[in-house]
């Protein structure tokens, strides 16, 4: 497997907070990857720590084989759009195109041009008058028409309306297929990863609970009910994940491998958001090793 | 990334050549008339015997007119606000505002790493800190030479008589207000740097500038280069201030404005000592019946008479360009260092 973004150790404290402790991560090659996890959890400090714009204070994190920002050209690999899509507020669009030539030797100017006429937005412009959407819009050409190996998109649609939010991932998807690039962004909205992502990390408390293609960890997580029961009886390769009990009845949410076979279970199927809330609501101590799950499921 | 900063600090050139446009304009406005007026006084080709008496009564004349006093004070400002403007208004915002406004991550995440990105910047913003004041400075300089030639000719008496030491004159012209440029800009960028906010950054901008700009002249420019001592005798003294005090006027303290023989030298420090070469302020008993107040001469012969001195510590005039240089090479040098640290911080540390 070969990873993006491989991380271990991985610590970040401001002042005696700690922002981000102990993680290890490993985000592989070819994919859409949801970072997703409760606020607090660490996925901006992961996110920016990737992109460069932080050192890290304890471990290690290499990002397409190098340490974040070491060079011009390891910087040139890597498209980074920020949380609220920063753009220069006193400067045009045409203006943010012409940083975006200057600074990077791989420019793309068609494209930005291109997306620019696509999605309307005046050349002459001020950023700083453009709408919440618009503006994503333009740090998401300037992240794209660098020609980046790898984007890292930090809550990028946090501040969106549902229609700006669609049309920004419907961007994004596009600019997938077309470029074949490596993505990562961070969401707390489970929703808006579904649409998008095939790879997820659930990041709870600097931890990664869980992370997997999102169509292996759908066919590996079932939905359990039936007459009470004690979780531990479970075969071996069950794993609950969370459980809930009434007097008579049973609710597990169980990872498992093989098919289940005890007919007294009545099985549904997880939604992706179940999973997500299943796994970050779950008590920490208890997390599989990470490298033994990427392992598995990549 | 040259472009960029050009681009991005258009809005800051247009501000500057304004101002520095306004200013020419005042001064080519009345800079010809200054001209004619010195002309017309006589001072040029004068005898040496009347050149001083010619030059102050000129220097007199202008200041009692106030015009030109007052424009004459208003460059000198706005020559020791340019740097500590340019600090708070260029210097301070320029990390501080992109850390505010998130666009540092916009900025640095481009194909350019955050040093080059911070030379860049540093060195364009910085040469132009530098030569909107040292522009500011060359054209009051042009403008104020009549005033320098007076004040050259022994001219005094007025406040307009500023020899080339004081600390307002020595601070707007020659190549000083380069260091300070350097300084005050280079000082808004490291405070921004540290506090990352502009405005609290501003505040302490303007705050340690100033400290530093009063404590320069007071207790460090004049220990630059090791003072030199004369000890003259009081009769030979032009420009004097005399105080008598006691009981029947038993003490005095008599200090000097100018040095004989000495034309344009700093003087540091000035005070009678007794013939064993001691401070002293005892008036010799037989001086006391000169006490009337309007026998100055009288009183200094008998002085003279006691073996009473005048000792005297100062900076001779040919040591000008050594101050210059020494003191701007000190501001340049604090602003490498300030400049040394912003670089450190961004690469290690800045989010």
């Amino acid at each position: 497997m070969s990873a993006v973004i491989d991380a271990s150790g991985l610590g970040k404290a401001y002042r005696r907070t700690w922002a981000l402790r102990d993680c290890a991560l490993a985000i592989p090659e070819g994919r859409v990857v949801g970072l997703v996890g409760p606020n607090g959890a660490g996925k901006t400090t992961l996110l920016r720590l990737a992109a460069g714009l932080l050192a890290p204070t304890r471990g290690t994190i290499t990002v397409l084989g190098e340490r974040p920002a070491a060079g011009p050209a390891q910087l040139a690999r890597v498209g980074f759009v920020a949380q609220n899509t920063p753009v220069y507020a006193r400067m045009t669009v045409t203006d943010h195109l012409r940083l975006g030539a200057w600074l990077n030797p791989g420019w793309d100017g068609e494209l930005a041009r291109q997306r620019i006429g696509q999605l309307g937005l005046d050349p002459k412009q001020r950023a700083g008058s453009l709408s919440g959407g618009q503006r994503a819009q333009l740090a998401l050409t300037l992240a794209l028409a660098k020609r980046p190996e790898l984007l890292i998109l930090d809550e990028p649609v946090a501040s969106l309306d549902p229609l700006a939010r669609r049309e920004f991932l419907q961007g994004l998807m596009e600019a997938v297929a077309e470029h074949g690039l490596s993505i990562v962004l961070s969401s707390h909205l489970v929703a808006d990863l579904e649409r998008v992502c095939d790879y997820l990390v659930v990041l709870v408390a600097s931890r990664v609970r869980v992370a997997g293609q999102v169509s292996a960890l759908l066919a590996s997580h079932y939905r359990l009910s039936g007459p009470r029961r004690d979780p531990g009886s479970l075969p071996a390769g069950q794993h609950v994940i969370t459980e809930s009990h009434t007097d008579k009845q049973s609710n597990l949410l169980v990872r498992t491998d093989e098919p289940i076979l005890d007919p007294a279970w009545n099985v549904k199927p997880v939604s992706l958001e179940d999973l997500v809330l299943a796994y970050m609501s779950r008590a920490g101590d208890e997390t599989p090793t990470l490298r033994q799950q990427l392992g598995v499921v990549s | 990334m040259i472009r960029l900063s050009l681009l991005q600090f258009r809005a800051q050139a247009i501000t500057a050549a304004t101002a520095l446009a306004a200013f020419a304009i005042l001064l080519a406005a009345t800079g010809p008339h200054l001209a004619s007026l010195y002309a017309a006084s006589g001072i040029n080709g004068c005898q040496p015997a009347s050149c001083e008496h010619l030059a102050s009564n000129w220097l007199s004349q202008l200041y009692s007119a106030g015009t030109y006093w007052v424009l004459y004070l208003l460059g000198i400002v706005i020559i020791l606000l340019a740097p500590a403007i340019i600090g708070l208004f260029w210097g301070a915002p320029l990390i501080a505002r992109e850390l505010e406004d998130g666009t540092s991550s916009l900025a640095w995440s481009q194909s350019i790493t955050r040093t080059r990105w911070l030379a860049v910047k540093l060195t364009l913003t910085g040469l132009a800190a530098m030569a909107v004041t040292e522009g500011l400075s060359l054209m009051q300089a042009w403008w104020a030479t009549p005033i320098g030639r007076a004040v050259g000719h022994g001219g005094g008496g007025t406040n307009l008589a500023m020899g080339r030491f004081s600390s307002l004159v020595f601070a707007t012209h020659g190549i000083t207000p380069l260091g300070y440029a350097a300084f005050g800009f280079t000082l808004g960028v490291t405070a921004g740097a540290l506090i990352q906010r502009a405005v609290p950054a501003m505040a302490i901008t303007l705050a340690i500038f100033a400290a530093v700009q009063i404590a320069m002249p007071l207790w460090i420019r004049p220990d630059l280069f090791a003072a030199r001592h004369t000890v003259i005798p009081v009769s030979s003294l032009h420009n004097i201030s005399l105080q008598q005090g006691g009981l029947n006027g038993s003490s005095f303290t008599l200090g000097t404005g100018d040095l004989p023989g000495q034309p344009g030298a700093w003087l540091l420090s000035s005070e009678a000592v007794n013939p064993a070469g001691q401070a002293t302020s005892t008036t010799p008993t037989a001086c006391t019946v000169h006490l009337d107040g309007n026998n100055t001469p009288g009183f200094l012969d008998c002085l003279d008479s006691h073996g009473i001195r005048e000792a005297v510590s100062y900076q001779p005039a040919s040591r000008y360009w050594a101050f210059q240089w020494t003191e701007t090479a000190i501001y340049l040098a604090l602003a490498l260092v300030m400049a040394g640290y912003c670089f450190r911080r961004l690469s290690r540390r800045l989010s």
